[in-house]
């Protein structure tokens, strides 16, 4: 069978619902490490996999496997053959001209395909000894023995040594597994697959005075005969993924729970009594999830284990979590303990659906991450309450909205392959999303933010009661399969699939929710409503106007069922609304009589009747607010007009936190001194949820500033500071720390911050306001206080901070002492001394450096202190605390934005490759992503060739050992140069492209001015979309009419090459070869890049109405077609010379050329009808864009002159 | 001469009432100086009784001042029979009146409060300047080293261990708040003013743990062997392999 054959049917199998057959499932896996040297950082180690073959002709096993050294493989003890190829190490080899991303992310999303063990391909390819082939045909088992080693790991396992005296125990040093998704392959080979299960011996042999923790359940622990090292024995018997698979080795301190025996935690030497501490919560959880899933924890133990340099905050793996040490907090410590409880609840939740329940395919991710989430979230409305969930709830909601809005939409569920309508869903995003090894580490986050969202709609449509039936039924049919034995073929039982989670809901709750799917997982996109309404006096009727914006990118039309609650004089009205294709207007009856019932109290939603003052109210109208979808059961952003008095009725005496939140937000556009009095009045109310509260401050010293002239008083809320938080007898000074109430210490740290924006009518910060923060500095007493006020003194500073304004400065003087703002040089006096005391009393998390950094920064940005990175690269250094790295780091990132300096963005750059902790690596590119130096649209003397070598080596091999990390390049990549070739590249070889079928001319495309793309986004992803589809059809016209040489297709690089070759890159130059190319070939050597593959599906013209402008032009200015404009001649000739070298490689392909002819005049006729529709629309408007800059530039371009 | 002579006769009389053990000269004692110093003592009543001795008489009283009745209050003290009455009175009563003065502690809040602030500031203030004359710093000015000097920044080690174990003062202060409960604190300025009682939030939590704590653990030493977690049993000698 020819592999591409076996893997296409292998394909169609999995689509279909019975799931994915492996042909080399793993029943049983034991992973042996004998050797852990912390000094080198290298492991010595085997593994041994049980296959049973369940094809005949199985000759080839496949497995993953990344930066190990194999030493040697058996397969049933007879040496075999293997060959190791990863694709991913350098993703475009022969492109070393091409700079365009297009071209990069379909090569990486090819090479990521090529290893990907859901497509049984791998690394690693062991060739069954031809004496076993027999064997296999008879279907027996093969056990696969690989020995291998790792030697200084840049990626999934983390060694952190710390440099000082003292044996390695003594050190602390310690290791542990880590990776974003299925990253295990990295240390030690495997099926790296979420989607096939086996059993587990785990054996680690390490330093006496170690503890090594893994999966499943610790056997035994035996010294070796010197007795200087002992073997930890692990048994996993509930089948598990590879990708679930962890490990941390470490002189670790054992804590056994005490409430529950079989649940321990490690934590780094001394740190214990934290640990105490911080794990005394976790039992709670346990019994919170095991009772709402009705489930027993479906393993026999469970282990946490604190490790420094974490890759992320929460890992979970099956039956243990690597969780970052600096989770751990002592009793003092308010902040924290909300937050790292969180984090527990976290990693318990993806114990059961992630860990025990594992997915069948990549595209059934969000089912586990969405009921992960949304457990999580049922712990934390009976943890911290049903106004904190909401406010969560709202909070998610405004961030995934935020996202999709930007980016062009999240999809839960993408299908691939299959149906030709729908091959590129995600043609808006500059990276694949067909792998999660290929996406950006931000859309996962938005990607696990929406899962969880629609798992809450879902509810919302089948109530939590069928919801946690459905979870109980995939656990207890999940828990029965476990036990089975692999032979009995249950255990696909344990991997949840979109259909089988679909199914079963249906099955338990009786209600169709197909549309709510399709709506919301097998689309991508938000809903985006206007409203407005008017209320008729006549027909006592309120007429609602609710319009969508579905053209937007990342929008989606919704048509179904919208709530709607109007709040009337008697009493809260729920409306269902059906929102339909045409209908904007809906009709809404009112209740109450306008003012007849003055002296009445109201009712309100919940049951509870208030007084109210209605003067303010319009005498005409019942109405005091209105929502639209309060219960957010549509993922939408809703932007509402009503007028300043409904939303002060909505925030006084409405008791939902959202609405409360949204009637704030709305407020900042009425600075009127009614909004002033609703919001002093919500922040001095006791009852209200202390985040609205929070809230409060900031709008109110937004509409303090818009007022500042009217203002009358003190600033805004410094009475009422003064009345909370500070002595009777003498009001400037605050009383000594009491956090007691947790409420009113969250408002006290929030109001100066909060204060210090407030600005006089010269947009100075109100010198009163800064003593006052200097005297709540000052007389700062926390003695006798139970808890840490270093939180509270970090905000403090921050609101320093927050007052600084931009220097009046004459002439870009020079900043020096002697011209500094008196203002400037008190506050300056306060962060020495604050960032000196951290030194000698250091504060948790080191808070406070975090602050004066951050605060120092603002001081250099608003130009009161010179601009200078020296202090913020010494912050940064490896060494301190990640939170003061992080901050510093981010210090010099602004820095580079805003000196545009290049010395810094080499320095951080250079971070990004050597840095030895993963996650700060990955920080300095996120940092830089959302803080660009410059970006595309953009002139910068930063953006030059080099860097875009640098960044293109960055992704292309500099990062192969992080998928995250990688992701991280490409984003960056992505925000500074675009998706098409970089702006300040020389222009590439040719500048003009030979249609010589249609006997046109056609600017090369990727010169065309990033701006000029830019413009045509929308229409660039239509054609996306049919060039996908062109794609689609070679795919299987090859599949159909040719054989495709085995063994060319077994290696998966030149599976990636087949691949590759079939693409289309929309912007690499094309030309429409024919018999031209034995006239001309080295011009199609120059061309090599658009092989001749490309022209055969070709009823396409590669970003066509972008270049078409161009060549109309072209055409009518030069009698269309003639060959003899020769566009060669205007080429440098140096270019001839290095690129002949690559006619080899086109000559290679002639042969498949010449096998395409046929299909290619099929096209042909469709090609034109094509242009000449293009032709049409580009008439009306043949020079848009001729203004640019960008454009002009092109056409000085020396191919064109010619 | 004769005040050194006079002199020396009221020394050698404190000498010799001094050799008998007492503080006061009584005549015998000067009756043995006398002698001592070749004096005729029997001599000395014939002379005080000579006839032409000199006597001094009191000074002629001419318009005695007379005191205004108003400023004198109480009676003065008489004066002892040994002096002579027209000597100056004693002065009046009131001015023996006493009253013991000692610093006393200053018990205004304000006072107390800012007292103890600018304390603690310059306190703060000399130890890091201390700190960055003798070390390495960094400076925000190019110019100026000296205005705004930071202590340089020095990587750590174990950088987590500094960054979230609590400081030794903090240590010490959370043992202070949970000896004597925070709630009874003599600073009357500073009590709550309003304790949610449904709050949930963690710290009603920790206490209830907390005590739980201490029932188990109490309870725990009698049941540790019963704990059977794999990682407390202990390491297994190897299994000395035989040959097959």
């Amino acid at each position: 069978v020819p592999p591409v054959g076996m893997l296409l049917f292998r394909m169609n199998r999995k689509k279909g619902d019975k799931g994915f057959e492996s042909p080399r499932p793993t029943t049983h896996q034991v992973v042996c490490i004998n050797n852990i040297n912390f000094q080198r950082k290298s492991v010595v180690g085997y593994v041994e996999l049980t296959i049973f073959p369940t094809v005949a002709n199985l000759n080839r096993i496949k497995l993953n496997s990344k930066q190990c050294r194999i030493y040697r493989v058996r397969v049933n003890d007879l040496e075999a053959a293997f060959i190791y190829n990863d694709p991913t190490l350098e993703v475009c080899h022969h492109e070393s001209k091409q700079r365009n991303l297009n071209y990069f992310s379909n090569a990486y999303a090819a090479a990521v395909s090529a290893v990907d063990p859901d497509a049984g391909n791998g690394e690693l390819c062991i060739k069954v000894p031809s004496e076993l082939w027999k064997h296999v045909d008879e279907l027996k088992v093969l056990k696969v023995h690989i020995n291998f080693s790792l030697d200084q790991p840049k990626g999934g396992l983390h060694f952190v040594v710390p440099n000082m005296e003292g044996s390695m125990a003594e050190r602390g040093a310690h290791v542990f597994s880590c990776g974003y998704q299925n990253s295990t392959r990295f240390w030690f080979p495997c099926v790296d697959s979420y989607s096939e299960l086996c059993t587990w011996k785990l054996e680690y042999t390490v330093d006496a005075a170690m503890v090594a923790v893994s999966n499943g359940d610790l056997v035994e622990t035996v010294y070796t005969h010197d007795m200087r090292k002992k073997t930890f024995h692990y048994m996993l018997a509930i089948p598990t993924a590879a990708s679930n698979i962890s490990l941390a080795i470490g002189p670790f301190e054992i804590l056994v729970d005490p409430y529950m025996h079989e649940v321990t935690h490690f934590c780094l030497p001394q740190l214990l009594p934290l640990l105490k501490h911080t794990t005394s919560y976790l039992h709670e959880v346990f019994e919170f999830y095991e009772e709402i899933l009705t489930c027993r924890y479906p393993y026999s133990c469970f282990k946490t284990v604190f490790i420094d340099e974490a890759y992320v905050e929460v890992a979970a793996y099956a039956s243990m979590s690597i969780f970052s040490t600096n989770l751990l907090h002592s009793a003092m410590i308010i902040d924290e303990t909300p937050l790292t409880r969180r984090c527990l609840a976290q990693a318990l939740a993806q114990q059961f659906f992630g860990c025990f329940i594992s997915r069948m395919s990549w595209s059934d991710e969000w089912v586990l991450k969405g009921i992960s989430g949304y457990i999580y979230g049922l712990w934390m409305k009976k943890t911290f309450g049903v106004n904190e969930y909401r406010h969560w709830i709202k909070q998610e909601l405004d961030q995934i909205v935020a996202y999709e809005l930007k980016t062009g939409g999240v999809l839960l569920h993408p299908i691939f392959g299959g149906g030709k309508e729908k091959d590129n869903p995600a043609s808006h995003l500059h990276f694949s999303i067909k792998h999660p090894h290929t996406l950006s580490w931000e859309y996962y986050t938005m990607f696990q933010c929406k899962a969880h969202l629609v798992m809450r709609l879902i509810e919302n449509r089948i109530s939590m009661e069928f919801m946690l039936q459905v979870f109980n039924k995939l656990l207890s049919l999940a828990s029965t399969a476990s036990s089975q034995k692999f032979q009995s073929h249950m255990w696909s039982q344990m991997l949840v699939s979109t259909s089988g989670f679909l199914k079963s809901i249906s099955n338990v709750s009786g209600k169709d929710i197909q549309p709510l799917i399709k709506q919301w997982v097998d689309q991508s996109g938000v809903v985006k409503f206007y409203g407005s309404f008017a209320f008729n006096r006549k027909r006592n009727v309120l007429e609602l106007e609710i319009k969508q914006d579905y053209t937007s990118p990342g929008t989606q039309k919704y048509v179904g069922p919208l709530k709607v609650t109007v709040q009337e004089l008697d009493g809260s009205f729920n409306h269902t609304l059906q929102i339909e294709e045409n209908s904007l207007k809906h009709d809404i009856p009112c209740h109450s009589k306008s003012r007849r019932n003055k002296k009445k109290k109201i009712p309100l939603m919940n049951g509870e009747e208030v007084d109210m003052d209605l003067s303010a109210m319009d005498a005409d109208s019942p109405l005091l607010w209105i929502r639209i979808d309060p219960d957010m059961s549509v993922l939408r952003k809703v932007e509402f007009e009503q007028s300043d008095f409904m939303w002060q009725y909505q925030l006084r005496y409405e008791r939902d936190v959202v609405a409360q939140e949204e009637a704030i937000l709305a407020l900042e556009k009425f600075p009127t001194p009614a909004s002033r009095l609703a919001l002093t009045d919500i922040l001095e109310q006791e009852q209200c949820f202390y985040r609205v509260r929070m809230l409060a401050c900031f709008c109110l010293a937004k509409i303090a500033n818009s007022m500042v002239s009217t203002w009358t008083g003190p600033p805004a809320m410094k009475s009422l500071f003064t009345r909370m938080f500070c002595c009777k007898t003498c009001p400037n000074i605050v009383k000594t720390n009491n956090f007691m109430n947790f409420q009113s210490y969250f408002l006290q740290k929030t109001m100066p911050v909060a204060m210090a924006l407030l600005r006089d009518v010269h947009n100075l910060c109100p010198k009163e306001v800064l003593m006052f923060i200097l005297d709540l500095i000052k007389y700062n007493d926390n003695r006798k206080n139970k808890f840490s006020d270093n939180y509270y003194r970090a905000e403090l500073i921050d609101a320093l901070a927050n007052s600084v304004t931009p220097a009046v400065s004459v002439n870009n003087e020079v900043r020096t002492l002697d011209n500094l703002n008196p203002d400037v040089r008190l506050i300056l006096e306060e962060i020495t001394r604050f960032l000196n005391m951290e030194k000698l009393l250091p504060s948790y998390r080191h808070t406070i450096t975090v602050s004066c950094l951050k605060a120092i920064r603002v001081l250099q940005k608003n130009g009161h202190v010179p601009s200078d990175p020296a202090l913020f690269k010494s912050y940064a250094e490896y060494g301190h605390f990640v939170d003061v790295r992080i901050a510093a780091l981010e210090a010099v990132v602004d820095y580079t934005k805003v000196d545009r300096s290049y010395e810094e963005l080499q320095w951080l750059l250079t971070m990004v490759q050597n840095d030895p902790v993963p996650y700060i690596r990955h920080k300095i590119l996120d940092m830089l992503t959302k803080n660009p130096p410059f970006t595309k649209n953009m002139e910068s003397p930063l953006c030059n060739e080099a860097l875009v070598d640098q960044l293109w080596k960055l992704m292309n091999s500099g990062t192969s050992h992080d998928w995250r990390l990688r992701c991280g390049a490409v984003d960056l990549y992505f925000t500074l140069f675009g998706l098409s070739r970089p702006s300040c590249l020389p222009l590439p070889e040719l500048g003009l492209v030979l249609n010589l079928k249609e006997k046109k001319a056609v600017l090369n495309p990727t010169i065309i001015p990033e701006s000029v793309a830019n413009n045509q986004e929308p229409v660039n992803s239509t054609n996306n979309h049919g060039q996908s589809v062109g794609f689609q059809n070679t795919f299987s016209n090859s599949q159909e009419e040719e054989e495709i040489d085995m063994d060319t297709v077994h290696d998966s690089q030149a599976f990636i090459y087949h691949h590759l070759n079939m693409l289309e890159r929309p912007s690499t130059p094309v030309l429409f070869v024919s018999d031209i190319c034995t006239i001309l070939p080295m011009l199609i050597a120059s061309l090599s890049v658009s092989s001749p593959q490309a022209t055969v599906g070709s009823d396409f013209p590669p970003f066509p109405r972008i270049s078409l402008p161009f060549s109309i032009s072209r055409c009518k200015e030069q009698s269309s077609g003639e060959v003899n404009m020769h566009p060669v001649s205007a080429a440098p000739l140096s270019v001839f010379s290095k690129e002949s070298n690559s006619s080899k490689h086109s000559d290679h392909h002639h042969h498949h050329h010449h096998e395409h002819k046929k299909k290619k005049k099929k096209h042909k006729h469709k090609h034109k009808h094509k242009h000449k529709h293009d032709n049409k629309e580009k008439e009306k408007d043949p020079f848009a864009f001729s203004n640019s800059p960008a454009s002009a530039r092109s056409i000085r371009s020396p191919s064109l002159s010619d | 001469m004769l005040q050194s002579y006079i002199s020396e006769i009221g020394r050698s009389a404190k000498s010799y009432c001094e050799h008998t053990a007492r503080t006061q000269p009584t005549l015998s004692d000067i009756v043995v100086t006398l002698v001592e110093m070749g004096f005729n003592v029997e001599t000395l009543p014939a002379y005080a009784k000579r006839s032409q001795r000199m006597v001094i008489t009191a000074p002629p009283v001419t318009n005695q001042p007379v005191t205004p009745k108003a400023l004198t209050a109480g009676q003065n003290k008489p004066h002892p029979s040994h002096i002579p009455g027209h000597f100056p009175e004693f002065p009046d009563p009131h001015t023996y009146i006493k009253t013991p003065t000692y610093r006393e502690p200053v018990s205004d809040y304000q006072v107390l409060r800012e007292k103890a602030a600018s304390q603690r500031r310059d306190v703060e203030r000399a130890l890091t300047r201390f700190m960055a004359k003798t070390g390495e710093t960094q400076s925000l000015f190019k110019d100026d080293v000296s205005t705004f000097p930071l202590i340089a920044a020095r990587p750590f080690t174990v950088p987590y261990l500094t960054a979230l174990l609590p400081s030794e003062l903090e240590m010490q202060q959370m043992e202070e708040t949970d000896s004597s409960e925070q709630d009874d604190q003599t600073d009357t300025e500073n009590l709550p003013l309003h304790m949610s009682t449904d709050d949930s939030g963690p710290e009603k939590e920790n206490a209830s743990v907390l005590q739980q704590n201490t029932s188990l653990s109490g309870s725990r030493n009698g049941e540790e062997n019963m704990i059977d977690n794999p990682y407390l049993r202990p390491v297994k000698k190897p299994k000395i392999r035989r040959k097959k």
